[in-house]
């Protein structure tokens, strides 16, 4: 009898595994096509990972999916893929031409959070630390002029690189030699941005706010970089136009200004 | 004394059963099913607990979107006042592949802090007490399992179930396809992680797959996937092994009702309360009890109750 129950138990242990290994088999099938899918191919050139993002195949799996990223920005420039975007599913991005990153938490507070350093702290902490360190020993016996978070967080946005800004001189109006007045993406656009000329300390709706150029150059004037990653000047037509130099960290913001129906100016991810 | 903390009492010899002038309903001197329906209506600990489940994951829902900065993030990682806690699967599958590829230096602090605070808070508060107090999918499941309790009650459908050990394959299972695939498969399938996040950051496509798998429970196998097939429940078992807050089982209270067994997740783990079975006066539920106190609210002879293991042993 007790035999004959146990013979029972084990063909009901052999049938309940291979259902399980079944299910495991179908989810790793469906895990290796996701994998296609997503790794080994560049992110979608209008996408961008947070600052401070390692190599896509470490991210992929590093990346715990918990959103704290997405949680701290102010902006909320950062979000959580969902399926279809050409990314792994759940794993944060920016799509900068909606909500570019600018900064405006003053430097890197979503990289500081990651539990699992896919974005990568530790460069940013190194760079302004040494920076500090820097100004400290320039300043000599006057270090009290120093303001150690200013000069920190200057060095920590200068480091990161979320990719290279490009810009398409098809479309981009100062190619055309065109100027731009008004709002560069209408009223009703919902992206934020703290910009360089204000003392404010959040960002603030860039539907406020209105330009007056006589040759395009939002691109350059708002970049929160500034001249070390993207200047204006004279090409061999003698026409003022954007250069991007390799100061650029990738941000987007001019992406996100960019007063064209399509954006002539785009972040390619690295 | 360490042996008695950890074991079952299983494959010990069965106490004598209880002859009918033993049981609670004579000794009481009412009528077996008086008795035995004494308690039906009484649903304390589970009110107690789904208050407690929908404050922690509304918490997390208006600590964003109101920014409250109490509880950020999402039940896959989170972090309470500034400190981290991590999904203790979630964290063991990024652990098997970062090994391998070396990548585990490159953790930072907060996630060890964040794994060891969840592992010792859910130690004290018994494994997998998470499931039932805290995993959102664990209440919706309820809910499915209510409709297939009264399905199978008006004989529309028969109830299907598999052999408990599933579940130690799909922790391996799913182990090995994360280190295979270097790629946390299971996240993309996790129940927790996706109504945790449908109900912080929007809902997805994914909840389809949800309601897939409710529907499941709800018409072919009670309670599927929390039983058979989640992984996280199967880590907080082994560490719900170790904890010292389990459902205690006394006999003499005992009247073979087995009502606790009907309303139960787990109810192999409550296997010494049927008639001939007990081996010892006391008993102590297993790692896969989720503590989440059905059984104590049914139980007409008061045999089940919360309590804290080997606490007699020390006093």
């Amino acid at each position: 009898m007790e035999k004959k129950k146990s013979g029972v138990n084990r063909r009901a242990f052999l049938k309940s595994g291979l259902v399980a290994t079944g299910a495991i088999a179908l989810a790793g099938t469906g895990a290796f096509v996701l994998d296609r899918a997503t790794s080994g191919t560049r992110l979608r050139p209008d996408f961008l990972r947070p600052p401070g993002a390692i190599d896509e195949e470490t991210f992929i799996y590093g990346c715990i999916k918990c959103g704290l990223c997405v949680q701290i920005c102010p902006v909320q420039a950062i979000k959580l893929a969902k399926a279809g975007k050409g990314l792994a599913f759940g794993t944060p991005y920016i799509d900068p031409r909606e909500q570019a990153c600018d900064f405006s938490c003053d430097a890197l507070q979503c990289v500081e959070t990651c539990p699992t350093a896919v974005l990568n702290f530790k460069p940013f902490k190194d760079a302004g630390l040494a920076a500090v360190e820097q100004a400290a020993a320039e300043a000599g016996d006057d270090f009290t002029s120093v303001n150690p978070f200013e000069v920190q967080k200057v060095a920590m946005k200068q480091i990161v690189r979320m990719g290279k800004a490009h810009v398409n001189r098809d479309s981009c109006l100062a190619y055309k030699g065109e100027g731009f007045k008004g709002v560069s993406r209408g009223t009703n656009f919902k992206g934020i941005y703290r910009a360089p000329d204000t003392q404010d300390a959040s960002a603030s709706p860039l539907a406020d706010k209105e330009f007056d150029r006589e040759i395009c150059d939002l691109c350059i004037t708002e970049c929160p970089i500034g001249e070390t990653a993207i200047v204006q000047e004279l090409d061999r037509n003698g026409r003022l136009v954007p250069r991007v130099l390799d100061g650029c960290t990738g941000c987007g913001v001019c992406v996100m200004i960019c007063p064209t129906h399509e954006t002539s100016i785009i972040v390619e991810p690295f | 004394m360490l042996k008695d903390y950890f074991s079952t009492g299983k494959n010990k010899e069965p106490l004598p059963p209880k002859s009918k002038d033993q049981l609670p309903h004579s000794i009481q001197g009412i009528s077996y099913v008086e008795w035995r329906d004494a308690k039906k209506k009484n649903h304390k600990w589970r009110n107690i607990r789904w208050s407690v489940l929908l404050f922690m994951n509304l918490l997390f829902v208006f600590s964003y979107s109101f920014d409250l900065s109490i509880l950020e993030g999402s039940l896959s990682g989170s972090r309470l006042i500034g400190f981290y806690l991590m999904d203790p699967f979630n964290a063991l599958q990024l652990l098997a592949i970062s090994s391998i590829t070396g990548y585990v230096g490159m953790l930072t602090m907060n996630f060890w802090i964040g794994l060891i605070t969840i592992l010792i808070f859910w130690f004290i508060f018994g494994g997998r007490g998470y499931c039932s107090w805290m995993c959102p999918y664990h209440f919706l499941s309820e809910w499915a399992e209510k409709l297939h309790i009264y399905l199978v009650k008006k004989k529309k459908i028969r109830e299907r179930s598999f052999n408990i050990g599933l579940k130690i394959i799909f922790f391996i299972g799913f182990l090995l396809l994360a280190v295979l695939t270097k790629n946390l498969v299971f996240e993309d399938l996790n129940m927790v992680g996706i109504v945790s996040k449908a109900m912080i950051y929007g809902p997805s496509l994914l909840l389809l797959w949800v309601v897939a798998m409710l529907l499941f429970e709800a018409f072919v196998s009670r309670r599927f996937w929390c039983r058979y097939v989640c992984p996280i429940g199967t880590t907080w078992s082994f560490v719900g092994k170790l904890s010292p807050l389990a459902i205690k089982f006394e006999h003499d209270k005992c009247g073979y009702c087995l009502e606790c067994q009907k309303v139960c997740l787990v109810p192999h783990e409550l296997w010494f309360v049927q008639r001939g079975k007990a081996t010892q006066d006391v008993h102590f539920v297993g790692p896969d009890c989720t503590r989440c106190g059905l059984c104590v609210d049914v139980c007409p002879g008061d045999a089940l109750t919360f309590a804290i293991k080997g606490a007699s042993a020390l006093v």
